[in-house]
């Protein structure tokens, strides 16, 4: 776990230095957000494509307008961004999901059983939107994956954590 | 659908309070026991009823996760064939009473029991991608709730059964319950539910507070709440940072040059570290660390963990010598990147555990 963390603070302060010194103004809105995503992919690379979600973060970020460049600069030099991700490809898959999931015999509507079911697929389905990339996994994986986003969390949050209170520190008592 | 799941979550909440979950089946997350919660809680109270001596000692396993044999499910061996001895008595106690009922009540667990042991080997040596613990509790589990199963119905000639089920497949060793589909397609979807559900224990151990839940809907709400509750601590501390820094520079090494330390939270021992460089005497431009920083050792002594004197006081005696000899040719080069890695090196790795002094220099090594 400590190499994993030591692993995303490198690159995660290598990927903030590279994108400050570039952008060298910003505001506290962009600093946030520059913070959070140069975290977050970098937590993700630290997983070196293992994982589904970390492959589908880095996609994420790599496609979403905002984030877009900050992505390029933080990763252009690492992993290998797949630009050659077919989003009609994923749609129809998600629409071949849905329509397996919609294909139901619904007995009857007030049986224990169908309310507990009921209830287990709606959650399995917010943790489907929880979790980057959840949507188009099975529920082995998606256990699986689970597992590891919230281990990769958790590193992340007590590295952060610790940061905050180095700088407050810092900033408390300047030397 | 809303007032349904209103309904049910209430009857849910109900179900809870009972002790016993509802029976769920057929799904990929929900339980593989189906035993309703009535014929649980005696089976359960019938060792204390018959006065039955512990083979184990008292075993404080909650009624509850008996019933949800899918979350907590216990793999001693000594409390199987305590249930299957419960079996009999349950059974014993549903049907009427004869000697012969008795008699063959009492040779079928034991003949069970065989099959048991029996069974753990070969599901043990089978070279399966999944869990070999799960596949382990596979056999001993279906054994159980087969059992327990049989119990509430009359017995035929179990044992032949249960022998004839079990080599169906070449790889999942799954037992097949009585008056269950023995075809390929339930038993490969039971055995990716086994899959599902040892996994799923995982996730309870990890997530806190999930371990007492039984439950599926539950667990999953607490998986979900912990979930969420990390990625706003995420947002949280992202805007603290950027708070905090107008400009994002990091500027660790005067991160490292930090004093003042305080018990401010509980990663104290992190923030410590870079604080304790300063001790050694350096050359080059670093000059900005040669402070004293001698009364921090006793500050550090008295807020950190009992073992972590002892790790500093080694990781003291041990870095002046080492730092010299690897700063140098770090120094050497002009890369923005290599100047700030060592010491966040060794903001992350001063941590409670023996070995960070190691894997600090291996990390170190390995820049170089």
């Amino acid at each position: 776990m400590k190499w994993v963390k030591q692993e995303f603070l490198k690159k995660w302060i290598w990927g903030l230095r590279k994108y400050s010194s570039e952008k060298k103004s910003m505001s506290l809105m962009e600093r946030k957000k520059a913070i959070k995503v140069s975290a977050d992919l970098a937590m993700a690379c630290t997983r070196n494509n293992r994982t589904r979600w970390s492959r589908a973060l880095i996609a994420n970020a790599s496609k979403d307008g905002s984030s877009k460049i900050l992505t390029e600069h933080l990763l252009s030099s690492s992993l290998p961004i797949r630009k050659s991700f077919n989003s009609t490809r994923m749609r129809s898959c998600r629409n071949i999901l849905r329509r397996n999931r919609a294909v139901r015999r619904p007995k009857d509507r007030v049986v224990a059983s169908f309310i507990a079911k009921k209830l287990v697929q709606k959650r399995t389905r917010r943790l489907k939107s929880l979790l980057p990339g959840g949507e188009f996994m099975d529920d082995v994986s998606l256990v699986d994956e689970t597992l590891d986003y919230i281990q990769s969390l958790r590193a992340q949050v007590e590295v952060m954590r610790c940061l905050v209170t180095a700088s407050e520190l810092m900033i408390l008592s300047p030397s | 659908m809303e007032e349904t799941s209103l309904e049910a979550i209430q009857f849910n909440d109900e179900i809870q309070g009972l002790m016993a979950p509802a029976p769920e089946t057929a799904n990929s997350f929900t339980a593989l026991l189906e035993l309703p919660p009535t014929q649980a809680v005696e089976l359960l109270h019938s060792p204390e009823l018959a006065g039955k001596p512990p083979r184990h000692g008292p075993k404080p396993y909650p009624l509850t996760s008996f019933a949800a044999a899918n979350l907590t499910f216990p793999s001693n061996t000594a409390l199987i064939e305590r249930a299957a001895r419960f079996s009999v008595f349950a059974g014993e106690n549903s049907n009427s009473n004869t000697n012969t009922n008795t008699n063959s009540n009492s040779n079928s667990p034991e003949v069970k029991r065989e099959l048991l042991e029996y069974d753990s080997t070969p599901s043990s040596t089978c070279g399966r991608v999944s869990d070999l613990a799960a596949e382990n509790k596979n056999p001993k589990r279906k054994e159980r709730e087969k059992k327990v199963k049989a119990s509430s119905k009359k017995r035929k000639s179990v044992t032949d059964e249960s022998s004839g089920d079990g080599e169906k497949l070449p790889y999942v060793h799954v037992r097949v319950r009585r008056g269950q589909a023995t075809d390929s397609h339930s038993l490969a979807e039971r055995a990716r539910r086994e899959k599902i559900n040892a996994r799923m224990k995982l996730l309870q151990e990890l997530v806190p507070g999930c371990n007492k839940i039984s439950g599926m809907a539950l667990v999953l709400d607490k998986i979900i709440n912990h979930v969420q509750s990390l990625q706003q601590e995420v947002e949280i501390l992202s805007m603290k940072l950027a708070a905090v820094n107008p400009v994002i520079d990091f500027n660790l090494d005067s991160l490292l040059a930090t004093e003042g330390v305080s018990p401010m939270d509980c990663n104290f021992p992190r923030t410590v570290a870079p604080v304790m460089w300063p001790e050694i005497p350096q050359n080059g431009n670093r000059q900005q660390y040669h402070q004293p920083e001698i009364p921090q050792n006793i500050d550090r002594q008295q807020y950190q963990q009992p073992e972590i004197p002892h790790n500093g006081n080694r990781e003291q005696y041990q870095q002046p010598w080492q730092f010299e000899a690897f700063h140098q040719p770090l120094w050497g080069r002009e890369e923005d990147n290599t100047n700030f890695m060592t010491p966040e090196n060794s903001l992350l790795s001063y941590d409670s555990s023996a070995n960070s002094v190691s894997m600090h220099l291996s990390q170190l090594k390995m820049e170089l």
